[in-house]
C-alpha cells in the first residue's frame, strides 16, 4: 500500500495552482484534506502523475455568511463548518450532515468543498448540496464560472470540473423561514458512507400545506438525485402522515436501478430509501412545524 | 466486583495497572516496522489475482530492469525449501502441501507467487507490478459443500478430491435417543467467514551473518521457539544457530500462530542476499493472505422428551478449510473443535459428531481466539433458543434445566471434556440478575405493544483453557504441549522472570510480575518479565489457547517457589534460624515473632552469590530456577447476556448492553480479566454483526479494504459490564484457568439471540451470518425479491 510515484507541488496562491492543473491537466488531482485521495493513492487505485497540494494556498479556509448563502471555501475543514455559528444559524442541515460523516479524526482534516468534488454518490454533502440547490463556484486558466449542484454532480466520482480547473468555494442557501430540514442515512456502521441516505426540506405556508419541498437521495444512484416524484406528492398540500407515506412510496418507486454491492442489494435499498423519506418528511415536518 | 474465594498475597488478584502499558501509549514501544539495520532492503510479495489458476510462466525481467530492484525470486528459486503441512497426526487427515512461493498451480487470491526486493517498499511495490506471471485461469469453487459435490474443480488432482478430512465420531447411543425422543429438531446455521484483525500486520527481518553461519530473524508471531525450530528444518540452520525475537507484536489472536511462507522466504532471501531483508505485512495483504477463521456449515438435530429434557445431539460440522489445509493445525481447526465441544455445558448423554475438512478457492483458515468453538457454540446456542421457543419455554428455563449443575462436577461429557470445576447456574443467575431479567421482559412486552422490539440474548459457556498435553488430547487436537518459566534472584536482590509463554498484549509483564512478586515477597517494580527472545528464555511452545496465566502463571509458580527454598535456606544460615521459621515478606526476610532478626533479599542475594560461608560445600551460588509446567485440563466458564433493540423497518441493530459473568478460578488480576472481555466481545460483536469476509464465485475476495471489511468501533460498542466469579482449579497450580477465549466463543450466540429474540413476533429465519441489515429484514419477510 505504497503510492505509485508522482510529482508533488505545494503553490501557495490559487492562480499558481491554477496554472499548475492547467499545465498537467488530466494527469493532476487536488489534494485537499486527503481523506479520499490518500487511500485512493496507497491501493493505487489513483495513479495522478501530479499531485497539486492546495494546503498552502493561505484564504480559503474561509465559513461565512453572504447574500443570503453559507460560503464555504475550498481549504474549510468538516469540523469547522460542522462548529461554524454561521452554520448552525443560517443552515443547519450542513452540520447535520457532516456529523454522519466518519469520526472527528477524519472530520479534522476532511474538507466540506473536496467532498463535493470527489463526489462519491454515498456522500452526505453533495446530496445536501443538490437538495438545497448549492451553487459550485468553479475556478480555471479562463477564470471562474458557477455551476448550479444539480449540473455539477455528473455521475460516479465525475463532476463538471474541465482539467486544470477546481473547485473553488460552494453556496449554500440559508434555511427560508417556516422551513425544517432532515438529513437521514442507514449506514452499516456509525460514519460510514450511507447504504441509502435521504435529505429533506419542508417550507409551511400560513395555512400549514407544503410550500417548497425538497427531497434528494444519496447512495442510490451514481449520484445524488433530487425526487421530484415525492416532491408532487407534498406540493401545496398539508403534510399530514397520509401524504407522506405517499410520497415515501412515490420515491421508492421511482428509484430506477440502485446499486448491488456486498453490504446491500438493490432492493434493501430501493426498500430502504422509501422508509428514510418518510423519516426524513416527518422530522421537516416537525422541525418546519417548531419554527413557528 | 471479585468475590474471593481463597486467602492471598499482595499482588495476586489485585487490580494493578498494567506496567508495560507507559511505552505502549507514549509511542516509545517498537515493533519490527521501527527496525532499521545497515543495508537493509525490503521485500514485496507478488500475489496471485486469481481463486485458481495454472501458472504457465513467469517473466521477471521488466522488473529485474526497475530501478532499485536487487533481485526477483520464484518458486524456482527456492525450490530446495520444503513445502510447508500440518503437524497433525490424525488417521484420515489429507495433506496438502503447500510451497512456500507457488509452483504449478494457485489456490486463492493472495497466495504469494514472486516476491521482489528492492532498496525501499515503495520501489518494491512498482517491480512487483511488473512481474508478469502468464495465468491459465481454472474453475474455482468457493462453498465447501459445492467443493465436496461429485464433479467439483479439483484444487489438488491427486488427492482426488477436496476433502481432507470426513469421519464420523459417536458417543453414547444417539440412535436410540432419538428413537426414544417425544420431539426432534432441527437446524442450520453458515457461519461468516471473518479473521483476527490485529492493529499490527505481519512483519519480520532477516539477517544472516555468514562469519558465524547465524539467523536472526525478528518477527511478529505468538511462538518464537516453535518459528526457530521449522526455520532450521525448512533452511537446513542448526536451530541452535537460529535467533527468534519478537520486539512488540501487536495482537495475534491465534493468526500468528502458525509458520507463514512469507517468514521462509525472507529468512531464505537473508541468507541468499547476504544483506537484511524486511517485509512489513500492509492491511491489503494481511486480509487477502493471513489466516481467515470461523467459516462453517453446521447442522443440527436434538432429540427431546415433551418436557425438554435434552436426550442427544447430532451435528454435522463442515470446516471451510481455504486454499490449503494450512500448518496451523491443518483444516480440522474449525470443524473437529466445534464438533468435539458441541455438547458444551450440557447434559448430553448420546451425541453424534460428523466432522468434515474441505478445501476451497479462498484463503486458507487458521487459528482465530476460541477456534471452532465460536462456530459450534453460536449454532448450538441458537438452536437452543429456537427450541425453547418450540417448546413454549423460556430460553433460560430450558438451558436451566438442561444444563450441568454445580454438584455434578467433576464432570466427564460424552465426548472425553473432564469439566474439572466450575459454576455454571450461578454464572448464568448473576448474569440474569445483573441484567435485570424479569423486568426486561416486562419491558420488552410493553416496547412490542408500542411497535419497538427489543431482543435479550443469553449465552451460558463452558470454555477449554490451560492448552497442556492432556485437554489438547480432550478437545481433538493431540499434540504434547508445555512450557518453562526461569525465575532469577539477581545479585542485586532484583528478579528476572524469564518465560516461553509470549505477550502481545495480553500484559504478562504485569500478571506474571504479580505472581512472583507474591511468592518472592518483593515489590511489582523489582520483577521483570523477558520474554520473546530465543537467546533470552527457556525452550517453550508460546501463547495461544488461553494457555499462558495457567501455564505461565504455573511455571512461573514453581520456579518462584524453588527460589523462595533457596533464599529461606541461605537466610536461615545467616539469622542462625531454621528456615521453617522465617517470613520472606516486603523484601526481607525475618523470624516468625521476632520482627528484628531480619536480612534483607538483597543482601541474602549477595551473600549467596559472594560470601562461600552462607552456602554449603558444592551448593550453587545462584538463586536461579527453572520449571516447567504442563497443566491438566481446566475450563472456565461465564454467561454473557446482550440487550439489543432491532429496527424492523431498515434491519439496522442498536445493542444496548452487555454482560459478562467471567469465572476463570483464581483471577491475576480483574482489570486484565476485564480487558480481555471487552475485547473479545467487540470481536463477537463485530462478527456477528459486521465483518464478513466476501467471495465471488470466481474466488476474489468483495472486502479486501478496511473500508468493505467492517471491524467494529467504540460506536458499535456498547458498554460492557463485567462480573467476576471465582472457582479455583482443583488441578492447576494456584487453582488458575485461563480465559482468553470466551467472550468470542460466547458474544457471537447472546449478540444474535438478542436480535432474533427481538424480531421473535415474525418468527424470523435466519441460516447465514452476519446480520446484515439486509440479512435481517430478509429473515423478516420485509424483503422478498
Amino acid at each position: 500500500m505504497k503510492p505509485p510515484s508522482f510529482e508533488y507541488f505545494a503553490p501557495t496562491t490559487l492562480d499558481e495552482a491554477v496554472a499548475l492543473l492547467a499545465q498537467h491537466g488530466d494527469e493532476a488531482k487536488v489534494l485537499a484534506g486527503g481523506q479520499s485521495l490518500v487511500p485512493m493513492l496507497n491501493l493505487r487505485l489513483a495513479r495522478p502523475a501530479a499531485l497539486v497540494d492546495l494546503n498552502r494556498v493561505t484564504g480559503l479556509d474561509y465559513v461565512r455568511a453572504e447574500n443570503g448563502h453559507v460560503v464555504i471555501g475550498a481549504l474549510a475543514r468538516q469540523r469547522a463548518v460542522e462548529r461554524s455559528a454561521d452554520v448552525a444559524a443560517r443552515q443547519p442541515l450542513i452540520a447535520a450532515a457532516i456529523r454522519l460523516i466518519g469520526h472527528p479524526a477524519v472530520r479534522n482534516r476532511g474538507t466540506v468543498v473536496g467532498s463535493l468534488a470527489h463526489a462519491d454518490p454515498a456522500a452526505e454533502l453533495p446530496a445536501v448540496a443538490v437538495a438545497l440547490g448549492a451553487e459550485m463556484v468553479v475556478t480555471g486558466p479562463n477564470g471562474e464560472r458557477v455551476v448550479a449542484a444539480d449540473d455539477f454532480f455528473v455521475s460516479y466520482l465525475t463532476v463538471d470540473l474541465a482539467p486544470g480547473e477546481v473547485l473553488k468555494e460552494a453556496r449554500f442557501p440559508a434555511l427560508p423561514p417556516r422551513t425544517g430540514w432532515s438529513i437521514v442515512e442507514v449506514a452499516r456502521r456509525f460514519g460510514d458512507f450511507a447504504l441509502a441516505g435521504a435529505v429533506a426540506t419542508l417550507t409551511l405556508d400560513d395555512q400549514g400545506a407544503a410550500s417548497d419541498v425538497r427531497v434528494a437521495l444519496f447512495g442510490v444512484a451514481d449520484r445524488p438525485v433530487r425526487v421530484p416524484e415525492a416532491e408532487q406528492v407534498l406540493r401545496g398540500e398539508r403534510p399530514d402522515d397520509d401524504r407522506i407515506a405517499a410520497a415515501a412510496e412515490a420515491a421508492r418507486a421511482a428509484l430506477v436501478d440502485p446499486p448491488s454491492d456486498v453490504h446491500a442489494s438493490a432492493a434493501y435499498r430501493r426498500h430502504v430509501a422509501g422508509v428514510l423519506v418518510g423519516r426524513a418528511l416527518r422530522e421537516a415536518r416537525e422541525r418546519a412545524q417548531a419554527s413557528g | 466486583m471479585v468475590q474471593m474465594a481463597t486467602p492471598r498475597g499482595k499482588w495476586i488478584g489485585a487490580r494493578v495497572k498494567r506496567v508495560e502499558d507507559p511505552r505502549f501509549l507514549t509511542g516509545d514501544a517498537r515493533y519490527v516496522a521501527d527496525l532499521t539495520l545497515p543495508r537493509m532492503v525490503h521485500a514485496a510479495f507478488v500475489r496471485s489475482p486469481y481463486g485458481h489458476a495454472r501458472i504457465k510462466g513467469i517473466d521477471a525481467s521488466a522488473a529485474l530492469a526497475a530501478p532499485g530492484v536487487i533481485a526477483v525470486l520464484t518458486h524456482a528459486d527456492v525450490a530446495s525449501v520444503p513445502p510447508l503441512q500440518d503437524p497433525i497426526a490424525l488417521d484420515g487427515l489429507k495433506k496438502t502441501p503447500q510451497t512456500v512461493l507457488a509452483s504449478d498451480k494457485v489456490r486463492f487470491v493472495g497466495e504469494p507467487v514472486a516476491v521482489v526486493i528492492a532498496e525501499d517498499r515503495y520501489l518494491a511495490e512498482d517491480a512487483a507490478e511488473l512481474v508478469q506471471v502468464d495465468y491459465e485461469p481454472l474453475p474455482a469453487v468457493t462453498d465447501a459443500e459445492a467443493a465436496m459435490a461429485e464433479g467439483a474443480p479439483l484444487l489438488f488432482e491427486d488427492l482426488g478430491s477436496n476433502v481432507v478430512y470426513d469421519q464420523t465420531y459417536r458417543f453414547g447411543d444417539p440412535d436410540s435417543a432419538f428413537q426414544q425422543a417425544d420431539r426432534t429438531f432441527k437446524k442450520r446455521l453458515h457461519t461468516n467467514r471473518f479473521m483476527a484483525s490485529p492493529m499490527e500486520t505481519r512483519g519480520c527481518i532477516g539477517q544472516y551473518d555468514r562469519g558465524l553461519g547465524e539467523l536472526t530473524f525478528w518477527s511478529s508471531t505468538q511462538m518464537p521457539h516453535m518459528l526457530r525450530l521449522s526455520l532450521a528444518g525448512f533452511l537446513g540452520i542448526p536451530e541452535q544457530k537460529i535467533r527468534v525475537i519478537t520486539p512488540e507484536v501487536g495482537g495475534g489472536f491465534g493468526q500468528k500462530m502458525t509458520l507463514y511462507p512469507e517468514e521462509v522466504v525472507v529468512a531464505f532471501l537473508a541468507r541468499h542476499l547476504q544483506r537484511p531483508v524486511k517485509w512489513i505485512e500492509d492491511r491489503r495483504e494481511n486480509l487477502m493472505s493471513a489466516t481467515h477463521a470461523k467459516e462453517q456449515i453446521i447442522e443440527l438435530e436434538a432429540a427431546l422428551t415433551n418436557d425438554g429434557t435434552l436426550l442427544g445431539l447430532r451435528a454435522t460440522c463442515i470446516g471451510d478449510g481455504g486454499g490449503y489445509s494450512f500448518n496451523t493445525a491443518s483444516a480440522l481447526v474449525e470443524p473437529q473443535a466445534a464438533a468435539l465441544m458441541m455438547p458444551g455445558l450440557y447434559r448430553v448423554a448420546n451425541y453424534e459428531a460428523r466432522v468434515v475438512a474441505v478445501v476451497t478457492n479462498k484463503t486458507p483458515v487458521g487459528a482465530f481466539r476460541a477456534v471452532g468453538w465460536t462456530a459450534g457454540h453460536t449454532a448450538r446456542e441458537l438452536f437452543f433458543d429456537e427450541i425453547a421457543r418450540e417448546l413454549g419455554m423460556d430460553p433460560v428455563e430450558f438451558r436451566r434445566k438442561n444444563m450441568i449443575h454445580e454438584d455434578e462436577l467433576p464432570y466427564t461429557t460424552c465426548s472425553g471434556q473432564v469439566y474439572d470445576s466450575g459454576s455454571y447456574v450461578k454464572s448464568l443467575d448473576l448474569a440474569l440478575q445483573t441484567v435485570g431479567y424479569d423486568e426486561l421482559r416486562a419491558r420488552q412486552a410493553e416496547l412490542r405493544a408500542q411497535g419497538r422490539y427489543l431482543g435479550i440474548g443469553i449465552s451460558p459457556y463452558v470454555e477449554p483453557t490451560a492448552w497442556g498435553s492432556e485437554i489438547a488430547l480432550q478437545v481433538g487436537f493431540p499434540f504434547p504441549s508445555h512450557d518453562n518459566a526461569r525465575v532469577s534472584i539477581e545479585p542485586s536482590g532484583k528478579v528476572t522472570v524469564a518465560v516461553t509463554t509470549h505477550s502481545h498484549g495480553q500484559g504478562h509483564e504485569t500478571t506474571l510480575a504479580q505472581v512472583a512478586a507474591d511468592i518472592l515477597g518483593v515489590d511489582l517494580a523489582d520483577v521483570t518479565v523477558v520474554f520473546g527472545d530465543t537467546a533470552a528464555t527457556p525452550w517453550g511452545m508460546g501463547t495461544y489457547a488461553s494457555r499462558s496465566a495457567v501455564i505461565g502463571g504455573g511455571a512461573v509458580t514453581l520456579a518462584a517457589q524453588e527460589v523462595r527454598e533457596k533464599i529461606l535456606k541461605i537466610a536461615g544460615r545467616m539469622l542462625e534460624a531454621d528456615p521453617a521459621d522465617l517470613v520472606l515478606a516486603d523484601g526481607k526476610v525475618s523470624v516468625q515473632g521476632s520482627p528484628d532478626r531480619s536480612v534483607t533479599l538483597a543482601e541474602v542475594a549477595v551473600s549467596s552469590y559472594f560470601v562461600n560461608s552462607v552456602r554449603a560445600e558444592g551448593e550453587d551460588p545462584t538463586l536461579t530456577a527453572t520449571r516447567f509446567y504442563d497443566p491438566k485440563a481446566t475450563y472456565s466458564n461465564g454467561c454473557i447476556v446482550v440487550v439489543a433493540e432491532v429496527d424492523p423497518e431498515t434491519g439496522q441493530v442498536r445493542l444496548d448492553r452487555v454482560v459478562s459473568v467471567e469465572d476463570c478460578g483464581t483471577v491475576l488480576n480483574p482489570m486484565i480479566v476485564d480487558g480481555q472481555i471487552h475485547g473479545a466481545v467487540a470481536q463477537g460483536i463485530g462478527g456477528t454483526l459486521y465483518e464478513h469476509l466476501v467471495y465471488d464465485d470466481q474466488g476474489q475476495l468483495l472486502t479486501g479494504t478496511f473500508m468493505d471489511y467492517l471491524l467494529p468501533t467504540a460506536t458499535e460498542v456498547p458498554p460492557i459490564q463485567v462480573e467476576h466469579l471465582e472457582t479455583p482449579s482443583p488441578v492447576t497450580v494456584q487453582g488458575i484457568k485461563g480465559m482468553g477465549e470466551g467472550g468470542l466463543m460466547a458474544s457471537p450466540a447472546a449478540v444474535a439471540g438478542a436480535v432474533l429474540d427481538a424480531l421473535a413476533p415474525f418468527t424470523p429465519k435466519v441460516e447465514e451470518l452476519p446480520l446484515s441489515p439486509e440479512r435481517i429484514l430478509r429473515a423478516i419477510g420485509t424483503i422478498t425479491d
